[in-house]
């Protein structure tokens, strides 16, 4: 197998770049959190540290810093550490196959007389381009269950290991209906690459071979019950108001992580954090066209991959938004109840939507 | 060059993490163990030019099969009895037939492997491919596959209903006051 | 390319210690976690079998077998479970009625 130097300095700058965007969501979205639940509750928020609270991460970061690390008595000692990796890993690798602009022509780069760059490569702005892209998303998310399984057993503490069940049950009850709700999609792709789900997106919705209303052919409009199911099983994936049973702070007093301090607190921060970036940049790329600016075509050309990643970028901060909005809004439901939902109401309609999907399909419709 | 580096260590670990498996006296960390080394066949089936199988291993055995062993192990809780062992002469016997026959399976298995030369067509194993094939050929056995794990599901929530009592003869005791 | 004896090798090395594992455990829900790695070594070696001859017949074999041994999970733990609620204990060597 032979490496082209150039393709892997291209994929360091990716890694790079992604991976700062990644780690940066955690304190913009503490932030964001804050700030928005205190609009919603009608009180200011934290507005002492540094100009509308925007220093308040690096408080927080510098708070789990200094606290003591330790490991609660007759606990395992090496699961309870290691749960908070199992927590962060699937956050962190599933952002590798999600695209996040349009592939563009790099130009030609002449600087100080030198030809730094001979043009007329093609730049994916993907990591990983597999060709079972959204299936790598399946099987790395669905590992996010062992760092909340090991936390809440390794804690040595009957609430830890309580919150733990319930939370487990519940990830992979909607981790059904999440794979489910996405098969639709998968349907009218014809490929399980995200960069084909993305492409089929861009342009206007024909319908009976006719543009109408110029409505941007996106995902979410011939789906719209795929796209129900789909934020629903989101929220209950990433342990999300209404289905916080993994802290479920009334009840279980911290659920999980209540045994947990310092930096391995703050990493299942993190990963709570990163996992929703991570769900909402699946979300915008399978049912909101991911990069594509609605309403025109980009040119292949930097300014082009600028504004897409810019439109992406927007599209995911707007549904984080709505993550944080929902969380502060609705009340938490019953356990049973959520469950029951889970399987009954929840699975019946993605395989509703499949249907649908495949008559559309049929039809010629998509 | 870089395959055969990812090859021996990804071997290594899923040998190292199955031998965890089998002599470590805890459940718990012979699960998280067993779901590592699934993880490293994975790889191996990456290597094999087999991606889509091996998104499946991990979806299924580690992501599924996996987590449902954990539940059980934690809900029945049994990491607090140490397990007893077995008699020294038992162990002692199952490790030598077990090594005996894991040597001699590997010498004759790198003995005579492989007979049949490669064939020289390309291998297709992309989801559309195992797809159509699947609803071609394999039809039938499929849907008994999915007839089967339905058969699963109901026995396994048939063996595992604790008694149940019908409504109005729990009513009918309550009324008569008799201890339950 | 990594040659198809060396990808067999592994799979007789893993095989070997599933049996190690059911012959020398106590614990029922060990026996179970080597025969599920026993069960995987196997499909290493279609896997291998199925690159060597570019077959597909070998990836659906796997794909059926995932989801058998799926099925056999959830059933084995079940049983598992009502035995613990019978004896209190997982063992096996103490599912012995069958002597009285």
């Amino acid at each position: 197998m032979a490496f082209d130097p150039t393709d892997v300095a291209l994929t360091i700058v990716k890694i790079a770049l992604v991976l700062a965007i990644t780690l940066s969501i955690t304190p913009v979205m503490v932030w964001v959190e804050r700030r928005g639940s205190a609009l919603i509750q009608d009180r200011p928020g934290p507005n002492r540290v540094g100009p509308l609270g925007l220093l308040q991460s690096l408080a927080d970061a510098l708070k789990f810093i200094l606290k003591e690390d330790f490991v609660p008595a007759q606990a395992h000692r090496w699961l309870y550490t290691l749960a908070p990796t199992f927590g962060l890993l699937p956050a962190v690798t599933t952002v590798a196959v999600i695209p996040f602009g349009r592939p563009f022509v790099i130009p030609e780069l002449t600087l100080f007389g030198r030809t730094w760059f001979e043009g007329g490569r093609l730049f994916e702005p993907i990591i990983a381009d597999v060709e079972i892209g959204i299936l790598l998303i399946f099987a790395l998310a669905s590992l996010a269950v062992y760092g909340l399984a090991m936390a809440g057993w390794a804690s040595n503490n009957k609430f830890s290991l309580f919150g733990a069940i319930r939370a487990s049950a519940q990830m992979i009850s909607y981790e059904l209906a999440l794979a489910l709700a996405a098969i639709g999609v998968l349907m009218s792709a014809g490929s399980l690459r995200l960069t084909d789900v993305v492409w089929r997106q861009t342009g206007n919705f024909v319908l009976f071979g006719v543009e109408w209303l110029k409505i941007p052919a996106w995902n979410v409009f011939p789906m719209v019950i795929g796209f129900i199911v789909f934020i629903v099983a989101a929220f209950a994936e990433t342990n999300r108001l209404p289905f916080d049973f993994a802290e479920a702070e009334a009840e279980l007093v911290a659920g999980y992580h209540t045994e947990y301090s310092s930096m391995k607190f703050a990493m299942f921060f993190m990963a709570e954090y990163m996992a929703m970036g991570t769900i909402s940049a699946l979300t915008v790329t399978l049912f909101f066209g991911g990069w594509d600016i609605p309403w025109w075509s980009e040119p292949a050309t930097f300014a082009g991959f600028l504004l897409s990643a810019l439109a992406f970028l927007v599209k995911v901060s707007l549904l984080l938004f709505v993550f944080v909005w929902v969380r502060w809004t609705l009340p938490r439901l019953k356990y049973d109840y959520l469950m029951r939902i889970g399987w009954k109401v929840f699975l019946p309609m993605a395989f509703v939507n499949i249907l649908i999907v495949a008559i559309l399909i049929a039809m010629g419709w998509i | 060059m870089f395959e055969i580096v990812v090859f021996f260590f990804f071997a290594v670990v899923a040998v190292a993490f199955a031998l965890m498996v089998v002599l470590h006296r805890n459940p718990v960390v012979g699960a998280i163990s067993l779901v590592v080394s699934f993880f490293s066949l994975a790889v191996m089936y990456v290597l094999l030019d087999a991606p889509f199988m091996a998104a499946l291993q991990v979806i299924i055995y580690a992501g599924a099969i996996m987590v449902l062993f954990l539940f059980v192990i934690m809900l029945l809780n049994l990491q607090h009895e140490p397990e007893p062992l077995n008699r020294p002469i038992q162990r002692f016997l199952g490790y030598f037939a077990g090594s005996a026959f894991g040597l001699t399976l590997v010498y004759y298995v790198v003995k005579a492997g492989v007979t049949v030369p490669r064939a020289e067509v390309p291998f297709l194993s992309d989801a559309h491919t195992i797809g159509v094939r699947m609803f071609e050929a394999y039809i039938f056995p499929f849907e008994m596959v999915s007839i089967l794990l339905l058969a699963a599901i109901v026995g396994a929530l048939m063996l595992t209903q604790r008694e149940v009592v019908r409504r109005d003869e729990r009513l009918a005791d309550l009324e008569q006051e008799k201890p339950r | 390319m990594i040659p198809a004896t060396w990808f067999l090798a592994l799979s007789a090395i893993l095989f070997a210690i599933g049996v190690i594992g059911v012959l020398t455990r106590r614990n029922g829900i060990t026996i179970f976690m080597s025969i599920e790695l026993m069960v995987n070594a196997v499909n290493l070696t279609f896997i291998t079998y199925a690159r060597e001859w570019s077959s597909t017949h070998g990836l659906i074999f796997v794909f059926f077998i995932m989801a058998i041994a799926a099925a056999e999970a959830a059933v084995g733990l079940a049983i598992f479970i009502a035995l613990f609620r019978h004896r209190e204990t997982i063992d096996v060597d103490e599912a012995n009625l069958m002597h009285w």
